[in-house]
């Protein structure tokens, strides 16, 4: 007679900047309401369906493998999220943004609106939860907003700010609005270009892009 | 959907009590002659009131991390050099009697320490101040013992009396331990001692205040001045000079927060991985055998707030395999 294994798992967690500056704030912004799983670091072309030891070791490769660390960094925690579709899916939800590449230069402006490919059966949609957009250093940003999404936390979070760090915001909506700043103490002497990157993920989906995003001096100033 | 909703039952508060090592490296037992002073300290202005205690020595580790203070008060103010010749009595041991007197007694500065001697009212004593960063938020009663080293090495072993009493005494400086002769916890005082007990032990503010009399008692060695209103007495110094050692832990009460975060069999079974596709432009799915009978591994848990923004992460320390046959139940601890 054995033993049944009823033991969950049990892990550490540690508080993101974001999480810290919100904890900083004190204006209940810091409150954890939902959460999402992700996998990080799997490479999935290591599954062998070809495994000669059976379906039992198919994940051979990928089983034992050992993680880093998480990262303290929103922007490069929870990249890839697992997401919930109708068994039988073949295709996996893309976002289109319409950019490989956001180049601006200091003042200028630009919007943004994500679809959803593959979604639902959908060749192209726009998801009705809306969608997130996290800028990775806010300070190159004079306006960064998103719009299309009226609920009371979308509202909050487009109104607030915080001055002065090199932290990311984060925004909700259906369209992203960004204006270049036209600050140019952050650009190093010698510098006339600084980036940062946009990333965006489907509230519905979990589908996620990153773009990179590229803030040119206005050198005939 | 890639973010779950976690209902009210999903969130559970711990607090947890955690014991450990009081001093610096992780150490219990403070020995000679790992007590150092700093000679610097000792001649500005506060050696006149205490005595830091180093565990490294200070001129040459830079980094010495201070691991308890000696101090000395004396209601007559006997012991220093008075504030001006011509006010008698006034003295820093005196502001230390009467700061002692405020903070332990919680009564004016005309109260005095009773440690149950024939005078009813103790006149002097020796306290040793723990550092906040050692006892964290208190020391642990039972587990503290205090070394004295007296004339041709007769030490003299003094603790609490945690073990042996069932009440606790409480203060206006909260829980109070009367201190006697043995060993972790069953002090009681020898047989005859006629100057009261040798002390008490407060536990939730980090101070240990000897009776200077009824410890002399055992060796007069004990004696931590000659009674003068000589700066050159050192009081603070003698104690440093005849501990030989203290044991010591600390504790601390941790809350945490747990998260029970629940993957149901048909939840989280497909990933926007772009190694789970065969093209990430196009989305189609690596293996025709993950069209109905996907896998995914979970790496990291995240924690977000209703704006999507990711306050917390975590991440597991091997993958933890998720399919439609198969449910997760993850528990998050997070520390504050």
């Amino acid at each position: 007679m054995g033993y049944l294994n009823n033991s969950i798992v049990t892990v550490d967690a540690i508080l993101t900047r974001k999480g810290r500056e919100l904890l900083a704030r004190n204006d209940g912004s810091f409150r954890i309401t939902q959460f999402a799983l992700a996998d990080d670091e799997i490479d999935y072309t290591m599954w062998d369906p070809d495994n000669p030891l059976g379906s039992a070791y198919y994940g051979q490769a990928i089983d034992n493998m050992p993680l880093l660390e998480a990262f303290p960094d929103e922007t490069q925690a929870m990249k890839y999220l697992l997401t919930t579709l109708p068994r039988g899916t073949s295709k996996l939800p893309i976002i289109d943004v319409g950019y490989q590449v956001i180049s601006l230069y200091q003042g200028a402006s630009i919007a943004i609106t994500p679809q959803t490919l593959n979604y639902l059966g959908g060749t192209q949609t726009f998801e009705s939860s809306g969608y997130v957009a996290t800028i990775g250093d806010v300070r190159l940003m004079s306006n960064f907003n998103g719009v299309g999404i009226n609920t009371a936390q979308a509202t909050s979070l487009n109104s607030t700010a915080t001055l002065g760090a090199s932290v990311s915001k984060t925004v909700v909506g259906t369209t992203i609005n960004m204006t270049a700043t036209t600050v140019n103490v952050l650009f190093p002497t010698g510098v006339d270009q600084l980036t940062t990157s946009l990333i965006i993920v489907g509230r519905d989906s979990g589908a996620r892009v990153v773009i990179p995003v590229q803030l040119n001096k206005n050198t005939n100033c | 959907m890639s973010f779950k909703r976690l209902d009210p039952e999903d969130f559970l508060v711990s607090a947890d009590s955690i014991i450990s090592p009081a001093w610096s490296d992780y150490e219990t037992f403070l020995v000679y002659p790992n007590l150092y002073k700093s000679l610097t300290q000792q001649n500005s202005d506060s050696g006149q009131y205490y005595l830091n205690v180093y565990s490294t020595d200070p001129t040459v580790n830079p980094n010495a991390e201070i691991q308890f203070a000696t101090t000395y008060g004396d209601a007559s103010g006997l012991g220093q050099a008075l504030y001006n010749s011509s006010v008698s009595g006034s003295s820093p041991t005196r502001t230390v009697y009467g700061q002692f007197v405020n903070l332990l007694l919680g009564e004016d500065e005309g109260a005095s320490f009773n440690f149950g001697g024939p005078s009813a009212n103790n006149e002097y004593f020796w306290a040793i101040v723990v550092d906040r960063a050692r006892y964290k938020q208190s020391i642990v009663p039972g587990n503290f013992q205090i070394q004295l080293r007296g004339t041709d090495w007769l030490d003299i072993f003094i603790t609490d009396n945690s073990r042996i009493t069932p009440t606790v005494d409480y203060t206006p400086a909260g829980r109070r331990y009367t201190l006697g002769s043995g060993s972790f916890g069953d002090g009681v005082m020898p047989a005859g001692s006629t100057e009261g007990v040798y002390g008490y032990l407060y536990p939730d503010v980090g101070i240990i205040v000897l009776n200077c009399a009824a410890v002399a008692t055992t060796d007069p060695a004990f004696q931590p001045i000659f009674r003068s209103f000589d700066a050159n007495e050192n009081a603070p110094d003698k104690l440093r000079e005849r501990i030989y050692g203290i044991f010591l832990q600390s504790q601390e009460t941790v809350a945490s927060d747990f998260v029970f975060c629940r993957a149901r069999n048909a939840e989280f079974n497909y990933s926007v991985n772009p190694s789970f596709s065969v093209s990430a432009s196009a989305g189609s799915i690596l293996y025709n055998d993950f069209i109905q009978n996907p896998v995914t591994y979970i790496t990291s848990v995240g924690m977000y707030n209703d704006n999507n923004e990711l306050l917390a992460v975590a991440k597991l320390s091997k993958p933890l395999k998720k399919d439609f046959t198969k449910e997760a139940l993850i528990r998050v601890k997070l520390d504050f």
